[in-house]
């Protein structure tokens, strides 16, 4: 090719390269962008926003993958203070990191210039469990947009059968139900443990990744009366590493011995896939799930599976106490973004009780009218259920450092399950860890006076003198 | 060594060879097979144990990646078109400028000695040793500032950087393999270095022109670390765009495993069309080819 | 022809007539300078952003939080910590380990193909299939099929009577299952390097070993690889600079555990760039991995040349 016929054929190619950039036609109409993960929800949420009446304005989905990616497309995006998305859907613990950060729009303020948006529409726990920073400040930064809490699947057909209820009767003396307590839920399990059929007792994550050995571990350590630390003061060592912690985690490694080898390091899927395929007895999985769960086309026991509230246990100090992690996700608002308005007029629309009724049918909503309508209950055979569980919740810590703190204890704890370390000395390492990053931050540790074994006792006591049992 | 103990050895170690060769085809090939399968198994079939080699075909996962039929109102598989554009134009005009460029930069190190000409090779092939994470935020920035985030033409000048490195030392290398008599000749019997370049060198390195550009166009296709973070919507790629695999069920495995099928056909169709050239490696011409 | 003119070392710019050297300069300035302003324009702002915020305190995602210079107190707060020792050791084991079985095989497939035969063409682009799938899927897949429970491996190993092995959830086991995985995405690259540097040899020097009656493996050893000994080397030296970089990998097989056993330094970084968002601290350790693979490479780029100059 002559030189001549080589710079014009590079020209026209530098062109048309330049016209195929173009991100396209722009068109008349607002865009409101969101980023989630992708999932039945935010399909959900698309197929309901396709209704909405204003037709000038489009919402367009940004899905990520379920993980750190979906947190970092988000924390990206903040720390350039970009506008490539105007509202998200954020895990609950990760409220306290963005709108610790300035990046989320104060939902006070549309509260109070809105007609219909109002703090009193949504249950106050629900709130505040995915809106608010810091505790108890009466400040929101977020809405319920996905609630979501731990929860217990089993088979009611092996519950039910009457040969393994005597059988069980026989071996441990008191009948076979589901499980109120973790030390009766060890029972069951090694009850139900039979390797040469392919049968396991019990099902949990242990998994490195994310918080899926965490939020199966502290479920125990709560319960036992363990604390993640002290709000108040910022102590660790003496909480995440007391006696109390050490016998939650103890049971939880413990459990494992009634689960298919190699479970150790199960995230929520193969959680999900072992039980679809009739290897587990009892599970602990998100109520999310549940939905699949008793899908028939998904799970081949779906007709035999129920579902329930997680046990708690009696701690050290004889008192009860039951308690387990929340989930779900808030939506917040990108304080960047340009569209304020059309997405206040949005949520609006959004957060009316027929559009979360229509949510509601495959997710869980946060809004109060759906929540206490008489429909809502029977819509599935697990609502009623999730509903008595909201009362047990607890969560992470709201802190900015939750990643980083999260991080470290993930790595503690999955050290505890594959053996590398005692319970005891993995808690420990991980309270060193956590004190020297909350020094880090800036945090001042006010050592106080000596922890009580049941730190529960101190930071905000649940413990009850007998047994609270839910069906 | 008497010649039928010397062809015995021969054969035993030919025999050993094709053994060996056998195995690693195997161990190639096997679990691409095994993804093929299991792109369509039913989420249920997938965990049977033990693995099922016949079950009925289930669709779901191809329907999860392009949003029909049963995943019809799938919100992941929204603009999945939209990012199939996308990727071929990025990966495409990524490719063809890396090699472009790569080749010329590569022609002249090859050719000439100049001051800074070590640095310039090793600075290019620098670009290539950070980890993306490292630096994805400054990049995020630099681009949002410069009105590059979100469009083609930001991922394809990440395409062409990612690339260049790459680029540049496998033409070098490929141009080391012709002899620098050949432009001597020509320049000698007065053609300008120019048309020995064009039409004598170049046409002797289509091979490494090949293998390079097969290269070029698996990263700059599969290209994930960016593009998640610099695009959103408008520019989003085809491999971003289906590994937001999470669902109701879990991790949805059986789109995972439909969108990797989907994902290497364009890649393999651009291989098959460049295999002759692939395998023609370094000619000399006259000298004769095998 | 190449056998009849001596080889003229002297650069072809010195030769004599004005308007030679003239082209000849010309031409190395305009072919490189697109390709030097591309990648100063792609890289002077992230890099320069990268050491600088290494001496800082810093978090992109908080700015609020006083941004504070410490000096070198990023670097010594990474290098005094010993998990971080345990994972350049790691990567270490992970990159050796690669590299070498990378180059093994790759050299002896890129060897038996150089020959022609039926549907060889066809078979060469089914093999290059791996290098073709894209990591996200790569991982995900490997996951799948070393799964202890209902992986197919495990499965193959019940078959010929061996134990289900726990290969995602212990560190040696991961760090060969992880190998196992690379190695069969990259081990094409390799092949394909080596099958083009192989066919680039003249079958005139092999017809004269032959009729001087070297047998295959000498031929191999004092004519192949040396001849192909440049390209070899370049295909080493990019492999071992990717597979520095790995951590995808791990993330999809592992999530770097247990604990933090199956952490390479990339997942070190992007944990502490993107999970932690210590802006300042994960460009320290991206700084400690650059000095790293830079001075490897030098190493081999040195060597490199050397061997260039003997041809």
């Amino acid at each position: 090719m002559s030189r001549t016929a080589r710079m014009r054929y590079m020209t026209s190619t530098f062109i048309a390269a330049a016209f195929l950039a173009a991100p396209g036609i722009s068109q008349a109409e607002t865009t409101l962008t969101f980023v989630w993960h992708a999932g039945t929800c935010a399909d959900a949420l698309v197929e309901i926003a396709k209704d909405y009446p204003d037709k000038s304005v489009k919402i367009v989905p940004a899905l990520v993958p379920y993980g750190p990616e979906w947190h970092n497309k988000i924390a990206s995006e903040f720390a350039i203070k970009g506008d490539a998305f105007d509202f998200a859907m954020w895990d609950s613990q990760s409220t306290a990191e963005f709108a610790g950060g300035g990046h989320a729009v104060r939902i006070n303020d549309i509260f109070a210039t809105s007609n219909y948006l109002k703090p009193e529409i949504f249950p106050a726990a629900s709130l505040s469990r995915y809106g608010e920073y810091p505790d108890g400040s009466g400040e929101f930064y977020g809405l319920p947009a996905n609630q979501d809490a731990y929860g217990l699947m089993y088979r009611k057909d092996l519950f039910e059968d009457p040969k393994e209820k005597r059988a069980f009767k026989d071996k441990y003396g008191y009948e076979l139900a589901v499980p109120q307590t973790y030390q009766q839920a060890k029972d069951i399990a090694a009850f139900f443990t039979r390797p040469e059929k392919g049968l396991y007792g019990w099902g949990q994550m242990g998994g490195r990744e994310y918080d899926f050995a965490t939020t199966a571990s502290n479920s125990f350590l709560w319960s036992f009366g363990g604390e993640l630390y002290n709000p108040k003061t910022y102590e660790v060592k003496g909480y995440l590493d007391s006696p109390a912690s050490i016998d939650g985690v103890q049971a939880y490694v413990d459990m494992f011995k009634f689960g298919p080898p190699g479970s150790g390091n199960w995230g929520f899927d193969e959680v999900n896939a072992a039980f679809q395929q009739g290897q587990l007895a009892m599970a602990m999985q998100w109520f999310y799930f549940n939905g699949s769960n008793a899908d028939p086309k998904v799970n081949k026991f779906a007709d035999r599976t129920a579902f329930g509230v997680l046990p708690g246990a009696v701690g050290r100090d004889k008192l009860f106490r039951r308690q387990f992690s929340v989930g779900g996700q808030g939506m917040g608002i990108n304080k960047y973004s340009k569209k304020l308005p059309e997405l206040t007029k949005f949520m609006e629309w959004y957060f009316q009780p027929e559009q979360q009724a229509r949510y509601a049918k495959v997710c869980q909503t946060g809004l109060k009218a759906v929540l206490e309508s008489p429909q809502w209950q029977g819509l599935n055979s697990y609502n009623r259920q999730f509903s008595v569980a909201l009362q047990y919740l607890n969560d992470y810590w709201h802190l900015p450092e939750y990643p980083v703190l999260l991080d470290q204890l993930q790595e503690e704890i999955s050290n505890a399950v594959s053996g590398a370390k005692t319970v005891k000395q993995a808690l420990s390492d991980a309270a060193e860890k956590h004190e020297r990053t909350l020094k880090r931050a800036g945090y001042e540790i006010k050592r106080g006076d000596s922890v009580p074994d049941v730190p529960d006792q101190l930071i905000s006591p649940v413990g009850v003198k007998d047994i609270a049992a839910v069906d | 060594m008497s010649r039928s103990r010397q062809s015995g050895i021969d054969l035993a170690a030919r025999w050993f060879f094709l053994a060996l060769l056998a195995v690693y085809t195997l161990y190639n090939l096997g679990p691409i097979l095994w993804l093929l399968i299991s792109s369509f198994k039913s989420r249920m079939d997938l965990f049977s144990m033990p693995p099922k080699l016949i079950f009925t075909p289930d669709f779901s996962g191809y329907e999860s990646v392009f949003g029909i039929g049963s995943a019809k109102n799938s919100a992941s598989a929204y603009g999945v078109f939209d990012a199939l554009t996308n990727s071929v134009i990025v990966s495409t005009a990524g490719t063809a400028l890396a090699v472009f460029l790569g080749t010329l930069a590569g022609y002249v190190c090859s050719r000439f000695n100049f001051i800074g000409k070590g640095d310039f090779m090793f600075f290019v092939l620098s670009t290539r040793m950070l980890p993306p994470v490292a630096v994805l935020v400054f990049y995020h920035l630099m681009f949002a500032e410069l009105g590059l985030a979100d469009t083609r033409l930001g991922l394809i000048l990440v395409a062409v950087f990612a690339n260049i490195g790459l680029a540049t030392w496998i033409m070098k290398g490929f141009f080391d393999g012709v002899p620098k008599e050949v432009e001597q000749i020509a320049i000698v019997s007065g053609y300008t270095r120019m048309y020995a370049f064009l039409h004598l060198v170049l046409p002797m390195v289509k091979g490494g022109i090949a293998a390079t550009a097969g290269f070029c166009f698996i990263f700059a296709w599969n290209e994930f670390a960016f593009a998640s973070i610099l695009t959103t919507t408008a520019a989003k790629t085809l491999p971003v765009k289906i590994s937001a695999a999470s669902g109701a069920t879990g991790i949805e495995w059986t789109q995972i495993c439909a969108a990797g099928v989907v994902l290497i056909i364009p890649v393999l169709v651009f291989f098959y069309l460049i295999r002759k050239h692939l395998l023609m490696g370094m000619t000399f011409g006259v000298l004769g080819r095998r | 022809m190449a056998d009849h003119i001596t080889v003229n070392s002297a650069p072809a710019a010195a030769v004599p007539a004005p308007r030679k050297r003239s082209s000849g300069r010309l031409m190395i300035l305009s072919f490189l300078s697109p390709t030097l302003l591309i990648l100063i324009f792609m890289v002077a702002y992230p890099i320069f952003s990268l050491v600088y915020y290494s001496f800082f305190n810093f978090s992109a995602l908080r700015p609020a939080v006083a941004m504070k210079p410490v000096g070198l107190g990023n670097y010594a707060f990474l290098l005094s910590d010993p998990d971080l020792w345990q994972r350049f050791v790691f990567t270490g084991k992970f990159v050796a380990l690669c590299v070498t079985l990378q180059m093994l095989i790759g050299i002896f497939v890129g060897y038996r193909l150089q020959k022609n035969f039926r549907g060889r063409d066809v078979i060469f682009t089914a093999l290059m299939m791996p290098m073709m799938l894209s990591p996200v899927v790569v991982g995900f897949l490997w996951r799948y099929m070393f799964n202890s429970e209902w992986g197919v491996i495990n499965y193959l190993a019940t078959t010929i009577g061996l134990e289900k092995i726990d290969w995602l959830g212990q560190t040696n086991a991961a760090l060969f299952a992880a190998a196992a995985a690379d190695t069969w995405m990259w081990t094409p690259f390799i092949i394909l390097l080596a099958t083009a540097a192989f066919r680039g040899i003249p079958d005139t020097i092999y017809e004269a070993a032959e009729v001087d009656g070297a047998s295959p493996a000498y031929t191999f050893f004092t004519i192949t690889l040396p001849m192909s000994a440049p390209v070899l080397f370049i295909a080493l030296i990019l492999r071992l600079i990717d597979s520095f970089k790995q951590y995808d990998l791990f993330f999809a097989l592992t999530g770097g555990g247990p604990g933090s056993s199956t952490e390479t330094v990339s997942f070190a970084v992007a944990k502490t760039a993107f999970s932690y968002f210590y802006t300042g601290e994960a460009s320290a350790l991206a700084v400690v991995l650059l000095v790293i693979i830079i001075g490897l490479s030098m190493i081999l780029v040195r060597h490199l040349n050397k061997m260039g100059e003997r041809f």
